[in-house]
C-alpha cells in the first residue's frame, strides 16, 4: 500500500461542458443544436470527449461529429491531442483519425485546431475559436466561428472540397452562476465552393441566418 | 422484583466505576474523560476531540468540522518551559492530524501525515508531548486535506518565563478566517476548470471605457494589448474570494459584531492571527494606531502603525490604548475587497462603532510580474537567467520574473499612502541572532505556478515530482526566494525558525511564514538545528495541495 | 450507596467547575442578547524588571551541545523506555521513552517500527525496556535492539 502522503497534488477530475445548447430559428423553423466536451483526467493527462450536432426540424440531424481523444498538456497554455473522429448523423458515417492542438491563444482566444486522415486518403481540417468579451462582471459577449476543410469530396456526407463549411454567432450569455448561463443570439451557418453546389443540387440553402437562444452549462 | 433491583445495582456499579475513575492516574481518567466545551484551556494535559459539527454562518446550515466542537478551537494557553500533553482523538471518518504551527517541537510531534508520522485514523487517539522553549502567540490546525477550510483550527498562547517586556490591561485573541459553503474539493475543481470562477472584479468594456477617459484611448489600449498578450489578469489577487467566502473574527461573521471590553485608558494586546486558507486581509482599528509588539510569536521592538497586512498563517500582537468612551471597529479587509472581517472594541457589550467602507481594488502592475523597473513594452537588452530559461513555457509555469525585486520596504499593492502600513522592514528582533555563523551555501528556489491550469510549485514542479530539499544537522543556511507568479505566497517552514534579512542586520526577525510578494525576490537564514522530516510549502490551502509543497530533510 | 453515588457526582463536577473558572466573562454585568463577547485572556502582571525579553529561538537544552557536536556518520541511538502497546501484525511498539541526549530528543511517547529481525513476542504493554534505534534512510527511526530492563514494575 503507498505509504501516506502529506499532499494529494495529483488528483483525477472530470468536466464537462455545453458550450452550444441551442434552439436555432430563421423565422419559419426551428433547429436545435449542440456542442459540447468533456474531459477526466490529471493536470497533464486527461481523456477527452467532444460532441456536436444540429437536429433539423423535420427530424435529420447533421453534422454530428464526436471525437475521442487522449489528451497530453505541452505547453502553458496549449494541450495536445490525439484520438478517433466519428461522423455520426443521418448521412453516412465516416471514421476519421485525429490529431491537433487546443488551448489559450495570446489577448485570450480559445482556440481548437485539429488535422484528420480517413482510412479512404481523404484529409480535413477543423478550426474553432472564441473570445469572451465582459461587458459586465455577467453579462458576456462571445463571438465563436467553426471551419471545416476538407481535401476530397464526399458527396454521400454533401461535402465539397476545399473550405467546406462555417458555423457561427455572436452569443450574450449572463452568468447567473458560472455553471448556468441563458443566452441569445445571431448565428450563421454557410456552405462554401463545392459544399454549397452539393447543398443547391439537394434543395438545401447555403446560407442561413439564425436567432439563437439557449443555456451554457458546465458541470 | 427482578426491576428495580437490577436497576440499583447497575447504578451502583456505574458510580463505583465513576469513584474508581477518579483516582485512577491522570492520563487514563483524561483519556476516558469528556473533551472540554470551554473556548479556553490552560495546564499540561489537554484533549482535543476533531470531529464534524454543525456551522451556520451565512443562514443556511452545513456541516462542518472543529475541534471540542467549536470553531475557532478552543485556546491552548501554555506556560514557557512546561511540557504539554495533548491527546487529540479523531472523530471524522477520514484520517485527521494537528500541526502546532511556529511551535518547535521534535519532529514526530509536528503533526504532517507522512513526514512526522501516520497521520490519526478516524476513532484513534495520538498523544502529543513536547516541551514549549518558546512564548508567544501561535496556532494550530489540522494538516490533513482540507479540513482547515471546514474549521480545525485554533489559538496558541505561550505565556513567556521572564514576563512580558510591554505591559497591557486586557488581552484577546483576534483569530482571522475565511469561510465557505461550498465543499473545498469542488473550489479546487472549479478552479481547474476556470481558474477566474471566484474573480468578480476583472476587467471589462465598463472599466476599459473609463480608463480611456482617465487615461487616454491609446494608452489603455496599449495597456490591455501588454496584458493580453502574457494571457494575464491584472485583477487576479485571491484566488478564492468574498464570492463564495464568508470572513470571520473568532469564528463569527461581520454582522455578529465580535466584542472585546475595555475600560478607557487601559492597554489592550490584540494577538492577530490569520487562521484563514486562502485570504490575505489588511487590518486597521478606526480612530486607533496599534503598536506592533510581537510578529510571528517573537517580539519585535515596538512600531506604530494605522494599519498592517497580515497574510495566511501569520501572527501580529498589537496592544492599543483607547482613551475614549466609544466603540472602535476592528477591520479586516480582504485583499481583493470582495468582503471583510470585523469585531468591536467597546467598553460595553452591545455598542458598534461605524464600520469603514472598502479600500479600492488593487490592481496588479508591472514589477508584480518580475518586470521591476522597466518601461512596459521595452526589454533593455535583459535576459532570463539559466534557471528562469529552462522554467519558460514548462506546463506548470506562466511566467518567469524578469527582473525580481527586493521590495520589503513597501507594504504592498492596495494600501492607499494616507496611512501608515507596516512594512517586512520594520520588524527588528530585540535580541541579536542567535547563530552568528554565516550561512555555508545558498539554496536558491523559484515560486511557480500556472493560473490558467491552476498548478502550483516550486522550481515549475508539484510535490511529487520532486526530490526533497537536504539539510545537515547544525548548518546554516541561505534561502532565497524568487516569485515568478503575480499573487503572493506566504511561505513557511515547519520545525526550524526563519530569519528574515530584512536590513535589520543581526537583529533580523525570526518567523515562522514569510510572505513573498510578487514578483519579489527575499532570503532568509535558517540553522538547521532539529533532525527531522520537515514541511515547507506555501500556506495558501489549495497551493499546497496543489504541489506547491516540499520536504525539507534535516540529517 | 446514595453517599457513593452523590460523592462521585460531585468529583465528576469538580474538573467541570474548574475549566468554567477558567474562562472569565466580561469586567460588566450587563449583558446584550447574543452579542459574542471576547475571551480576556487577563493582564501581563507585573513587568519583566528587565524589559528585554527573554526569547528563546534555540529548540532545545541540548540545542548549542547539538550544533557544536559534528555529525560523526552514527545514526544509531539507545535509549530506555515503558511499552504502551505491541502491535504484531504491523511489527510496531508504542512506547514512552525518556530524553535521548544523544539525538536531542525530549522524553515522547509515539510510535516505532521494528526491523523484521526483531522477535516482539517476549515484549509485554508495561513493560520497561532498553533499546536501541537506528535512523533509516527515510529519515524515520527503526527499533533494531529491544529487550526488558529487568527492573520489572
Amino acid at each position: 500500500m503507498e505509504p501516506v502522503q502529506p499532499v494529494m497534488d495529483r488528483p483525477i477530475l472530470a468536466h464537462a461542458i455545453l458550450n452550444e445548447n441551442e434552439g436555432r430559428w430563421n423565422g419559419s423553423n426551428t433547429q436545435y443544436r449542440w456542442d459540447g466536451e468533456g474531459w477526466v483526467g490529471t493536470d497533464y493527462d486527461k481523456l477527452w470527449i467532444k460532441s456536436e450536432g444540429t437536429l433539423q426540424s423535420n427530424g435529420m440531424l447533421e453534422d454530428g461529429e464526436h471525437q475521442f481523444l487522449y489528451d497530453r498538456a505541452i505547453t502553458t497554455y496549449f494541450d495536445l491531442q490525439g484520438g478517433l473522429r466519428s461522423d455520426i448523423d443521418s448521412r453516412r458515417t465516416r471514421n476519421w483519425a485525429a490529431l491537433g492542438i487546443q488551448g489559450l491563444a495570446p489577448y485570450f482566444f480559445d482556440l481548437e485546431l485539429t488535422g484528420y486522415a480517413s482510412g479512404e486518403g481523404h484529409l480535413a481540417a477543423k478550426l474553432e475559436a472564441s473570445y469572451d468579451l465582459l461587458l459586465t462582471q455577467r453579462l458576456i459577449l462571445q463571438p465563436q466561428v467553426e471551419i471545416d476543410l476538407y481535401s476530397k469530396a464526399d458527396p454521400a456526407r454533401l461535402t465539397g472540397a476545399g473550405f467546406a463549411d462555417i458555423d457561427t454567432g455572436l452569443r450574450l450569455r449572463y452568468e447567473f452562476s458560472r455553471n448556468f448561463a441563458p443566452y441569445i443570439g445571431v448565428v450563421y451557418e454557410g456552405q462554401f465552393g463545392q459544399t454549397a453546389s452539393y447543398a443547391k443540387r439537394a434543395g438545401e440553402s447555403t446560407g442561413d441566418f439564425r436567432f439563437a437562444f439557449g443555456v451554457r452549462i458546465w458541470f | 422484583m427482578t426491576g428495580p433491583v437490577f436497576t440499583r445495582r447497575r447504578l451502583l456499579r456505574a458510580a463505583a466505576a465513576t469513584s474508581a475513575l477518579t483516582l485512577a492516574p491522570s492520563p487514563l481518567r483524561s483519556a476516558l474523560a469528556a473533551p472540554s466545551r470551554a473556548p479556553l484551556l490552560s495546564g499540561t494535559e489537554f484533549q482535543l476531540e476533531i470531529g464534524a459539527m454543525p456551522v451556520n454562518v451565512t443562514g443556511r446550515p452545513v456541516t462542518g468540522s472543529g475541534i471540542n466542537g467549536q470553531i475557532p478551537a478552543p485556546i491552548l494557553r501554555w506556560r514557557e518551559g512546561d511540557t504539554v500533553a495533548l491527546a487529540v482523538t479523531n472523530r471524522l471518518s477520514e484520517p485527521s492530524s494537528i500541526h502546532w504551527h511556529g511551535i518547535r517541537t521534535p519532529s514526530p510531534m509536528d503533526g504532517v501525515p507522512g513526514l512526522s508520522f501516520a497521520g490519526i485514523a478516524p476513532g484513534e487517539t495520538f498523544v502529543y508531548r513536547f516541551p514549549v522553549h518558546q512564548s508567544g502567540t501561535y496556532w494550530y490546525h489540522s494538516h490533513s486535506g482540507f479540513q482547515e477550510q471546514t474549521g480545525v483550527y485554533g489559538p496558541i498562547v505561550i505565556v513567556p518565563k521572564g514576563g512580558y517586556a510591554q505591559g497591557f490591561d486586557r488581552d484577546y485573541v483576534v483569530m482571522l478566517s475565511d469561510w465557505s459553503n461550498e465543499n473545498p474539493d469542488t473550489i479546487v475543481s472549479n478552479l481547474k476548470f476556470q481558474s477566474d470562477y471566484y474573480n468578480f472584479g476583472q476587467r471589462t468594456l465598463g472599466t476599459f471605457l473609463e480608463d480611456a477617459q482617465r487615461r487616454g484611448l491609446a494608452d489603455t489600449v496599449a495597456d490591455r494589448l501588454e496584458w493580453g498578450k502574457m494571457r494575464m489578469s491584472p485583477t487576479d489577487i485571491l484566488d478564492v474570494s468574498g464570492a463564495t467566502y464568508t470572513y470571520l473574527l473568532n469564528g463569527q461573521p461581520p454582522g455578529a459584531n465580535w466584542t472585546a471590553l475595555f475600560r478607557p485608558g487601559e492597554r489592550v494586546r490584540l494577538r492577530f492571527i490569520n487562521a484563514s486558507s486562502m485570504s490575505i486581509f489588511d487590518v486597521r482599528i478606526e480612530d486607533l494606531p496599534m503598536t506592533v509588539v510581537q510578529a510571528d510569536g517573537n517580539d519585535v521592538v515596538p512600531v506604530i502603525v494605522d494599519e498592517f497586512r497580515i497574510s495566511v498563517a501569520e501572527t501580529y500582537d498589537v496592544i492599543v490604548r483607547p482613551t475614549a468612551d466609544r466603540a472602535y471597529t476592528i477591520f479586516a479587509q480582504a485583499e481583493d475587497r470582495t468582503g471583510y472581517a470585523r469585531g468591536t472594541l467597546a467598553p460595553r457589550p452591545g455598542m458598534a462603532a461605524a464600520i469603514p467602507s472598502m479600500d479600492s481594488r488593487p490592481l496588479r502592475t508591472m514589477t508584480d510580474m518580475g518586470m521591476g523597473g522597466m518601461e512596459h513594452g521595452e526589454m533593455p537588452g535583459m535576459e532570463l537567467s539559466p534557471e528562469g530559461k529552462r522554467l519558460e513555457g514548462q506546463v506548470g509555469v506562466d511566467n518567469v520574473a524578469m527582473m525580481p525585486t527586493e521590495r520589503l520596504n513597501h507594504a504592498g499593492e492596495g494600501l492607499p499612502t494616507g496611512r501608515r502600513a507596516l512594512t517586512y522592514a520594520d520588524l527588528r528582533s530585540f535580541k541579536p541572532e542567535s547563530d552568528p555563523r554565516p550561512p555555508s551555501h545558498e539554496i536558491t528556489l523559484h515560486l511557480t505556478g500556472n493560473m490558467e491550469r491552476f498548478i502550483w510549485g516550486f522550481d515549475g514542479k508539484k510535490f511529487s515530482e520532486a526530490e526533497p530539499i537536504m539539510l545537515q544537522r547544525g548548518e546554516r543556511v541561505r534561502f532565497v526566494l524568487i516569485n515568478d507568479s503575480m499573487m503572493e505566497h506566504p511561505i513557511h517552514l515547519h520545525g526550524l525558525w526563519s530569519e528574515l534579512d530584512n536590513g535589520q542586520g543581526e537583529y533580523r526577525p525570526y518567523k515562522h511564514t514569510i510572505n513573498v510578494k510578487p514578483g519579489e525576490k527575499l532570503s532568509y537564514l535558517v540553522t538547521a538545528d532539529v533532525p527531522g522530516r520537515w514541511a515547507y510549502h506555501c500556506h495558501l490551502l489549495y497551493h499546497m495541495e496543489s504541489g506547491m509543497f516540499r520536504e525539507v530533510r534535516v540529517l | 450507596m446514595i453517599a457513593l453515588l452523590c460523592r462521585s457526582l460531585l468529583i465528576g463536577l469538580v474538573p467541570i467547575a474548574f475549566n468554567a473558572c477558567v474562562s472569565p466573562g466580561p469586567a460588566s454585568t450587563e449583558q446584550e442578547a447574543a452579542v459574542p463577547l471576547g475571551v480576556d485572556l487577563g493582564g501581563s502582571g507585573p513587568v519583566a524588571a528587565d524589559t528585554v525579553p527573554t526569547e528563546d529561538h534555540t529548540a532545545s537544552p541540548t540545542h548549542v551541545r547539538q550544533m557544536q557536536m559534528a555529525h560523526e556518520g552514527h545514526n544509531d541511538a539507545h535509549g530506555t523506555g515503558t511499552v504502551n502497546a505491541v502491535d504484531p501484525a504491523q511489527h510496531k511498539v508504542n512506547m514512552s521513552h525518556a530524553p535521548i541526549p544523544e539525538i536531542g530528543w525530549p522524553a515522547m511517547t509515539m510510535e516505532f517500527p521494528v526491523a523484521p529481525s526483531v522477535d516482539l513476542k517476549a515484549i509485554k504493554p508495561g513493560m520497561s525496556v532498553n533499546f536501541t534505534i537506528e535512523q533509516q534512510p527515510g529519515g524515520m527511526y527503526e527499533i533494531r535492539v529491544i529487550a526488558p530492563s529487568g527492573g520489572g514494575r
